[in-house]
């Protein structure tokens, strides 16, 4: 128009490469999940998705200590984007190797599954980086809507659908309720930018006009839905004990990431200003949070159920970090989701180990009496639990007291009660898994061989109804494998191995969160970079 | 003039959007959504956003509207009529909640403090709302947010089709070879013949009471070598002739 030339944007590639990789990285692995060959898909697509997690890994942290505008004012790359970004990754490759040979990326098709799943870090990665309300808005759809899906994968499992389901619809009236809040902050502020929000938010005087203390209400709700934070956690147990194990510890440690890095820079960076009207509503948010978690978790049989109730309880937590509005609340919430991302990893790994060796699925009694049988898992279920606990000696307990001693330092000290009295209901149920483990002798049908059809979910071709119904002659020619087949299927495929990988998973991330326990300097050195980010704290 | 307009755009978009949960039958639902849609059209007119206004008409009003129509058309659009759900509490509940957020929606716009809103707002500026602004809006400030919304729709429809296409009895679909066989196998039989699902499954699945139907004939994902035979000997094993349409 005009003639005029159009100045593009400066674009920092170094610093959106961890970004670009995994967006890449994803287009590459949907093309490979089209390749005919059996071994190509299923080995191929979780290596070559591996591959793009553990680039965009070493990318971060070749940028580790850059901290810069990367397009337009829309991302920037700082230390707590950094640092998140490494949470995520983890996650993401720790998921890669428990999905690996699991039923719902072969429900679903691998190449699909790998790239939904390295489309939704991406998304979190736009997430935390994000600087401007409009890139926060889209990193929050893109990381949601592989989830939704990814969460249906095991198509034939109808609380598998059920899950995706209400996660859409729950996620979707989040997300509006989310966006809502977004477009008040704008009308009042008139600003899309963090800074320009922040600045307006000060010079105006904004903290206590309703318009934007409205588009705050709404923005803490929407963020709420996504963190599970009660009462707008009602989804989490129905949709973590539905989903494919695999993508349950995913959606369980990275989304609560994502959802936290949003909850640090939105709130510590943007609207800091209005931190008196936010910081006391959000503490009663999170003393509710962390009652409802620990209380629901006590009744559950499920394992999946539990841990989703505890994430709940652990959101609490870790929003007592976000209440205090100080650099040492920044750094204690993202050393408190490094820690809680390696011990809940530790513990779905297990549950996901135990659904393979066994027909009990996620139930309590899946764990019973492993001690004996099972050290290998029993250790890192053990150290989990405690850790989720808060024993000494333990991740979580340096994460909680750093939680504590940022409360203490903010201001709230009664907020460190809370989470002091949570602890203390959560252990009456992480030590009942710990009793089961090594105090109940194992169930006898847990360690249950393959019953050829009987009372499995038969495939029909060579079992007696398939004989019996019509049309079963055309395949009476291959009953054998289409029995052999139907035990597999089953879903929880009794007396399946757990793999090798799964159990390395539990292992590692229990070494790291004893680790963190013992000697956590290493990671208060890693969290220490999240500080300079938000210039405007103490 | 303009208040004219303005009153009459905002009373249709607030009508077309109650009338989209209102309304009890689908199809209706989605004519006064195509309403709402319209009177919102109007409004950006009014803000002389005019591209934003035409493709809200073209794309929304006109494109998203008739894949709705379709989809109800689908489903079964008056064969289902939508009722409300939940208990009696539940409803009352979630009235009393709208009114709540209706009111403090109200008292946030109402007792804003900015004095900007009761006025004309912002001066026109020539330019403003024309494609050529948008355009360079969409290359310059917000080229990552555009890139990633494209990156967004592609994931979403590969999402859509992971869904949609999957369902039981096409998990070895792709494992199916083109052979010499398939030109002399029977019409009717093989992979498709098995695929149609109307055998079995519902009496098995009530029997195990599991949701694990799976499909006849269908091999596990384990034993991959078996699997990829399952299509092609189906269709030239003894009787292999006779699919499921004969009996």
């Amino acid at each position: 128009m005009n003639g005029r030339k159009l100045e593009g944007p400066a674009i920092d590639f170094a610093g959106l490469s961890p970004l670009l990789a995994l967006l890449g990285g994803a287009v590459v692995v949907l093309m490979v999940g089209l390749l005919r060959g059996r071994a190509a898909r299923e080995h191929g697509v979780p290596a070559l998705s591996f591959a793009t997690l553990a680039a965009s890994l070493g990318l971060t942290i070749w940028q580790l200590d850059s901290s810069e505008e990367l397009v337009a004012g829309a991302l920037a790359i700082d230390g707590l984007g950094t640092v998140l970004n490494i949470l995520f990754v983890s996650a993401g490759m720790a998921t890669v190797l428990l999905s690996w040979r699991a039923l719902a990326p072969r429900e679903s098709a691998h190449g699909e599954f790998h790239a939904l799943l390295l489309t939704s870090i991406a998304g979190m990665v736009v997430l935390a980086w994000s600087t401007n309300l409009v890139t926060v808005f889209l990193g929050l759809e893109l990381l949601s809507i592989p989830l939704y899906v990814l969460c249906a994968t095991e198509m034939r499992r109808a609380t598998s659908l059920e899950s995706g389901l209400k996660y859409l619809i729950v996620g979707s009236l989040g997300s509006a309720v989310f966006l809502y809040g977004l477009a008040l902050i704008y009308g009042a502020t008139g600003s899309t930018d963090f800074a320009g929000i922040a600045e307006a938010n000060s010079a105006v005087g904004l903290s206590s006009d309703p318009l934007m203390l409205t588009g705050i209400a709404l923005s803490v709700v929407g963020l709420g839905f996504k963190a599970s934070v009660a009462p707008f956690h009602q989804w989490t147990p129905d949709v973590y004990e539905g989903a494919p194990t695999p993508v349950t510890a995913f959606m369980a440690v990275a989304t609560k990431a994502a959802a936290f890095g949003i909850f640090l820079r939105l709130f510590d960076v943007a609207l800091i200003d209005s931190a008196t009207a936010w910081a006391p509503a959000l503490a009663a948010l999170a003393t509710v949070t962390i009652i409802a978690g620990n209380v629901g978790a006590l009744g559950q049989s499920s394992l999946k159920r539990m841990l989703a109730y505890s994430s709940v309880a652990q959101a609490g937590y870790m929003l007592a970090g976000v209440v205090v509005t100080s650099g040492l609340g920044v750094r204690a919430t993202v050393f408190y989701l490094a820690v809680y991302l390696v011990m809940n990893l530790a513990a779905f790994a297990v549950i996901i180990a135990r659904e393979r060796e066994t027909s009990l699925g996620d139930d309590l009694a899946a764990v019973e009496g492993i001690g004996a049988t099972r050290p290998v898992l029993a250790w890192p279920m053990t150290i989990a639990m405690l850790s989720l606990a808060g024993i000494p000696a333990t991740g979580g307990f340096i994460g909680k007291f750093f939680l504590i001693d940022a409360t203490v330092d903010g201001g709230y000290a009664w907020l460190g009660f809370v989470i002091v009295i949570g602890s203390m209901i959560s252990l009456a149920y992480y030590l009942r898994v710990i009793a089961a483990i090594w105090m109940r002798d194992a169930p006898a049908v847990a360690q249950s061989t393959p019953v050829p059809a009987g009372p499995r979910p038969a495939l029909a071709g060579g079992s007696p109804e398939g004989d019996a119904g019509p049309g079963s002659v055309a395949l009476g020619a291959e009953s054998p494998p289409a029995q052999a087949g139907a035990v597999v299927y089953g879903g929880e495929p009794g007396g399946g191995k757990a793999h090798w990988e799964v159990a390395l998973v539990a292992v590692l991330c229990a070494a790291l969160t004893v680790a963190a326990g013992v000697v956590p300097q290493p990671l208060f050195d890693l969290v220490q970079r999240c500080g300079d980010a938000f210039t405007n704290l103490v | 003039m303009a208040e004219v307009v303005f009153f009459l755009a905002a009373i249709g978009a607030l009508a077309g959007a109650v009338g989209t949960v209102a309304v009890r039958n689908p199809f209706y639902s989605v004519l006064a959504l195509v309403m709402h849609l319209l009177s919102l059209a109007l409004l950006f007119l009014l803000l002389r956003s005019e591209f934003v206004a035409a493709a809200q008409v073209v794309v929304y009003a006109g494109a998203v509207m008739v894949l709705y129509m379709f989809v109800v058309a689908y489903v079964g659009g008056t064969s289902m009529p939508l009722g409300p759900g939940g208990t009696r509490s539940m409803r009352i509940g979630s009235i009393v909640f709208a009114g709540v957020l209706f009111v403090e929606l109200a008292i946030a716009i109402l007792g804003t403090g900015l004095k900007a809103l009761g006025t004309e707002g912002a001066p026109y500026e020539p330019g403003f709302g024309t494609p050529a602004r948008i355009g360079e809006l969409l290359l310059t400030k917000f080229l990552l947010p555009f890139e990633i919304a494209s990156f967004l729709l592609l994931i979403a429809a590969v999402g859509a089709v992971t869904l949609a296409r999957r369902r039981g009895g096409l998990h070895d679909a792709e494992e199916q070879r083109i052979t010499p066989l398939d030109l002399v196998r029977p019409v009717s039989t093989g992979t498709m013949a098995e695929a149609v699902g109307t055998r079995t499954n519902a009496t098995t699945r009530e029997r195990t009471g599991l949701e694990y139907g799976g499909h006849s004939g269908r091999a596990g994902p384990e034993d991959g070598d078996d699997g990829e035979r399952t299509g092609l000997e189906a269709g030239v094993a003894p009787g292999g002739d006779t699919g499921p349409e004969d009996r």
